[in-house]
């Protein structure tokens, strides 16, 4: 045990020492994080994958626009912003906004709408009412209502945002009609019944027509359900927050092969193994040792990507990162990770000949695995085919599991197919490495 | 057992490395890198293992300090089989590699105290020893510097330090003093015989005939992995005609055409 303790001790005092090592381990992983995470809320913002944010300039002031905004809410994925920095938005202001890229849409209801198309309505209603064939007036002409976007939005999100206030103002202008129908139409049938019967007995009639209610002018009969239509079980769709942080805490994790390797092959190298070796001291020790540091490492690591992930990150507008309700599964899910992890960087460090093929193999194989795995573009993302591979790699199976835990609200028996994954690759990983040893220790290849 | 058994048991405790026979041969080599060594080390002595290049020094070195296996043969260490037993033959030994086997970011007293912990020496006793290895290579008051800030002969001597931390009783030295200038490896022999009027014992490869004829009391040189001399320098000089010295023994046994 104080063989080990030591071992630990010197693993950590090698790491502290090693500048480049500590930059591998946690600026790299630190600003992927940072930098992919913004440049994905940004683009999410770009196609809708985001709540979308709309700056709502209203000049006229009147009720029929609070129609259209109460519409608008009641939409979900739109809100209202009405004021920035506590100042009301004016058109300007607006539009400076938005090309500056800190908005996406910007709606602009003109000033006498409200009485252009209660005037409008009326006027439908009427001619639409009258027997008589009305001499044909001019149309009144209703404002329109001007909608300013960010160019970069792509045409199918903005196409959505168009058609939700074409609804919200078909809506309003239903409900306008509705009420001046209703409104009209009692004169109109007094007007027919007069002229047809006794006055007394029309007026009878007329009296007892009921008020109409408005209400179901805004109700819909048949509802639309959405359902991504996934292959695999993707039900909830991860924010860009919710899927760089585990994503690349898990890449940054992977990335130890490089430091872990190179280590090793130095030890053998400058025949620091064969003292090692000569010594009262397991192997197995020694390569706890190694383990247990770099564990120890990670877990430090995962929690400074864990406060860019809730600290960070929300400071520079993203959302904040949700942890699901199960921490058990989260350390479960990280140690697993972290010992695939080390048994790989063990497994390159026995087997890779020279420093250089070990940092070159061990990089560009965990970014293949984190490519394969979704780190860098989402699994539900990719073909079916890649999706098939990325089932192979240890990085998928370790943010699938951290997505079951964030974002699906699973548990520890959610994730435990994964974590048994993970667990017997490092096995499987250190059992070749010991195989590989004891090959060349019985035989000197 | 046998009277003469016990009797040979006993004189083979007395020998510090008692190699008999030993043959190793590599996967997919078609000759053997050993082929029969013998060997026979004191207590207190100092062995020179001589050869050329690709003589099977390496592998020998590796095998009696239990990193390899022989192929056939058994080698003892104060009387334990290093094959059956190799933790409680690893308690008795120590190897200084031919490379630096230190960590150049730690410190000299840093290197130390992780050996020595895996040695299983802790606190005051521990820290006396390194005290005492540092001294006696000249680097008591260099100690808390890193290793790769030192000059080449600096670090041979830190290498040194290393592996005499644990007071071992057979030392293996695979050639202490390469590439190091004169006052260093002055330094180091120096040492070396000191640590011999201790009471341990070492086995000691060098391409320097010099310093084997210096320090050695028992050489053996061997080629194509066999023994081809073997006993005192002195009288192996003396007995091969037109030799005045190690060095002339060796290219009369090994040749002068260079091995690669």
């Amino acid at each position: 045990m104080f063989k080990l303790y030591a071992t630990i001790l010197k693993e950590l005092l090698l790491l502290r020492r090693d500048r480049a090592g500590l930059l591998v381990l946690f600026v790299m992983p630190a600003v992927l994080v940072l930098v992919v995470s913004l440049v994905q809320e940004n683009v999410l913002k770009t196609i809708g994958g985001t709540s979308t944010r709309i700056l709502f300039v209203d000049k006229d002031r009147n009720s029929l626009v609070e129609t259209i905004e109460n519409r608008l809410r009641e939409f979900g994925s739109l809100e209202i912003i009405k004021e920035l920095d506590g100042q009301k938005i004016d058109e300007k202001s607006a539009r400076e906004a938005i090309i500056n890229g800190d908005f996406q849409f910007c709606v602009i209801i003109s000033e006498g709408i409200t009485e252009a198309v209660r005037e409008r309505a009326r006027q439908l209603v009427t001619r639409s009412l009258s027997t008589d064939d009305i001499p044909l007036k001019n149309d009144i002409d209703v404002p329109d209502l001007v909608v300013y976007f960010d160019p970069t939005v792509r045409g199918g999100f903005r196409s959505a945002v168009v058609s939700s206030l074409n609804m919200a103002v078909l809506s309003m202008e239903i409900r306008e009609k509705v009420r001046i129908f209703s409104e009209l139409l009692p004169k109109q049938m007094n007007k027919i019944i007069q002229e047809a019967m006794d006055p007394y007995v029309s007026e009878k009639i007329v009296e007892d027509i009921p008020k109409m209610s408005l209400d179901w002018s805004n109700q819909n009969m048949m509802g639309i359900k959405e359902k991504p239509a996934f292959s695999k079980d993707f039900e909830k769709i991860p924010t860009s927050v919710q899927q760089n942080v585990p994503a690349w805490a898990l890449f940054g994790i992977f990335f130890i092969v490089v430091p872990m390797a190179g280590a090793l092959i130095r030890e053998r190298q400058d025949g620091m193994q064969m003292r090692l070796l000569t010594m009262p001291v397991s192997y197995l020790t020694l390569l706890s040792g190694k383990v247990i540091a770099y564990v120890l490492v990670c877990l430090i690591q995962f929690i400074f990507i864990l406060i860019i992930g809730k600290l960070v990150l929300p400071f520079l507008g993203t959302s904040t990162l949700e942890m699901g309700s199960s921490p058990i599964a989260v350390i479960m899910i990280l140690l697993s990770s972290i010992l695939a992890a080390t048994g790989y960087g063990i497994m390159l460090g026995t087997i890779a000949g020279t420093y250089e093929q070990a940092s070159m193999f061990g990089a560009i194989s965990v970014v293949i695995a984190a490519a394969l795995g979704g780190v860098m573009v989402p699994v539900y993302a990719m073909p079916k085919v890649m999706q098939e591979i990325s089932a192979f790699s240890p990085l998928a199976w370790g943010l699938d599991a951290f997505l079951d835990i964030f974002v699906r609200q699973g548990d520890i028996k959610t994730v435990f197919p994964e974590i048994l994954l993970l667990l017997s690759f490092f096995v499987g990983t250190m059992l070749i490495s010991w195989s590989y040893s004891f090959r060349q220790n019985r035989t000197g290849i | 057992m046998t009277q003469q058994t016990e009797f040979n048991q006993e004189l083979v405790a007395e020998k510090a490395l008692v190699a008999r026979e030993v043959v190793k041969v590599y996967k997919g080599s078609s000759s053997p890198a050993l082929n029969g060594l013998n060997i026979s080390v004191n207590q207190g002595e100092i062995f020179g293992l001589l050869g050329p290049n690709g003589a099977g020094k390496t592998t020998a070195i590796s095998i009696m300090s239990t990193l390899l296996r022989p192929t056939r043969g058994s080698i003892t260490i104060y009387g334990i089989d290093i094959v059956r037993y190799p933790n409680e033959a690893k308690k008795l030994l120590s190897l200084v590699p031919q490379e630096i086997a230190l960590y150049p970011n730690l410190t000299a007293r840093e290197n130390l105290r992780y050996f020595g912990r895996l040695y299983g020496l802790r606190s005051q006793q521990l820290e006396n020893r390194i005290w005492e290895s540092l001294e006696l290579v000249g680097l008591k008051e260099r100690g808390d510097e890193r290793v790769f800030t030192f000059s080449g002969g600096m670090k041979r001597r830190a290498n040194l330090a290393a592996g005499i931390l644990s007071k071992p009783r057979l030392l293996f030295l695979d050639e202490p003093t390469v590439g190091i200038d004169s006052q260093s490896r002055n330094m180091i022999l120096e040492k070396l015989a000191l640590l011999k009027n201790t009471g341990t014992s070492m086995v000691y490869t060098t391409h320097y005939m010099e310093e084997a004829e210096l320090l050695c009391s028992s050489i053996v040189i061997i080629d194509k992995g066999q023994s081809i001399a073997e006993g005192n320098p002195q009288e192996l000089i003396n007995r091969t005609p037109g030799c005045s010295s190690l060095q002339d023994l060796f290219f009369a046994m090994t040749g002068k055409s260079i091995r690669d």
